[in-house]
């Protein structure tokens, strides 16, 4: 695998050349020109990454499949998860934002999840999945609109303004939510590059 | 942390080219005519085709819309048959006002500072790439990787009001609604997405005389 490296890497944000080597565990390669980072030594392995993956999936499952928030007021109860939010925007007549709150929060993670978990299942298992190079350029594309770490700061401000109104208490969801977003952080900064180091 | 040796001692080949998807590195032929990456056939550019035309476009569609962003309430509350619209800054304010400081900060910065410093950033950034190519160049790079960086957690907000809309419905003792200035705010989010990935941070780096093509 080592030698099937590249011996050149171009920097994304500037476009010079450099001379490539393999990073260690932890090491990091800066552009000379522009600082901007050029790679990262990966600590996670494949099958560590299968992991992490799977669990994320699972996590995922859970965030928006259970409640985020509860209120109580006057006897009534209301709770809700991120999905049915999303569809009562839509329902209330804001379409165009219950959209973009669906790409962002639901749709671009799930793909992040799904497509990792199509590329690197048969990788895993020493085969090559179709469609593998059309999945990693949607990937590459996925993981700009993702905003999972920002969806649960909202989370958090959202219970915390009805706080003052009613009486609110966290669900699982906001909890699962939150570690949703740790793992994808964890699973993107393994990039995407080094899947190519297990094509033949 | 290790640096790559700088091109200079690299191959004395004409131009390469990097995949910003697998990171390939081609070299770029005399006529230009790579237009694919090789390996995973990501589209390759030597420079992103009319990046600064697209930002500028981007930069006044949001500036525009930057502005009943502001004015138009993005949420309407009913609280005791009474009700009341909130602006965006309102909102900042009353959170100032209820004591939660740094709360109010964290959306001031997230909906008010980041918007607006992503508008000016990447205005200065596209006029600087025309008429003034040589100045400050590591830190207009810099100032290209935070606004790339920050920019999706503008959507803060938006995320806020669908929460609050779908929770609080309790009729007229307590209610909340999306406003009409909460799709104007989230398409100035996406705009300077938008604009952001538009520009081209290699034109910061280009020779100043002759024009690449």
């Amino acid at each position: 695998m080592p030698d099937e490296q590249p011996s050149l890497a171009v920097c994304e944000r500037c476009g010079q050349a450099h001379r490539w080597t393999r990073l260690a565990p932890r090491e990091v390669a800066r552009c000379s020109r522009c600082d901007a980072v050029l790679g990262r030594g990966h600590r996670l392995d494949l099958s560590a990454l299968l992991a992490l993956t799977l669990a994320a999936a699972l996590v995922f499952l859970i965030a928006h499949g259970s409640d985020l928030i509860t209120i109580r007021l006057a006897g009534a109860e209301q709770r809700t998860t991120f999905p049915m939010a999303v569809l009562h925007c839509w329902r209330a007549g804001e379409q165009g934002v219950a959209v973009l709150a669906a790409v962002t929060a639901l749709l671009a993670p799930a793909l992040f999840i799904a497509l990792r978990l199509y590329l690197l299942l048969p990788l895993a298992l020493g085969r090559v999945p179709a469609g593998f190079a059309a999945c990693l350029r949607l990937l590459h594309q996925v993981s700009r609109w993702n905003t999972v770490e920002v969806l649960t700061v909202a989370a958090l401000l959202a219970l915390v303004r009805i706080a003052a109104l009613a009486q609110a208490s966290p669900g699982p969801g906001l909890l699962a939510l939150g570690a949703l977003a740790l793992l994808l952080a964890a699973i993107e900064s393994a990039g995407l590059r080094h899947l190519w180091w297990h094509v033949p | 942390m290790t640096v790559g040796a700088p091109a200079t001692s690299a191959p004395a080949a004409p131009r390469w080219l990097g995949c910003e998807c697998c990171g390939l590195v081609s070299a770029l032929p005399a006529d230009g005519a790579l237009r694919h990456c090789p390996r995973c056939q990501h589209v390759l550019h030597w420079r992103k085709p009319q990046s600064l035309q697209r930002t500028w476009a981007y930069l006044v569609a949001a500036s525009v819309l930057y502005v009943p962003a502001n004015v138009l309430p993005i949420m309407r509350t009913t609280q005791a048959f009474r009700d009341r619209p909130h602006t965006l800054m309102g909102g900042i304010a009353e959170l100032w006002h209820d004591g939660a400081w740094g709360l109010a900060l964290i959306v001031f910065i997230a909906s008010i500072a980041v918007p607006l410093m992503k508008i000016g950033a990447l205005a200065l950034l596209a006029w600087s790439a025309q008429h003034a190519p040589q100045w400050r160049r590591l830190e207009r790079a810099r100032v290209f990787g935070l606004i790339e960086a920050v920019g999706h957690w503008s959507m803060l907000d938006v995320y806020v009001v669908v929460l609050l809309a779908a929770m609080v419905r309790f009729g007229a003792l307590a209610s909340a609604q999306a406003g009409p200035g909460l799709l104007a705010f989230a398409a100035v989010v996406v705009l300077t997405m938008l604009a952001a990935h538009s520009f081209d941070p290699r034109l910061i780096w280009q020779a100043p005389a002759p024009r690449d093509p």
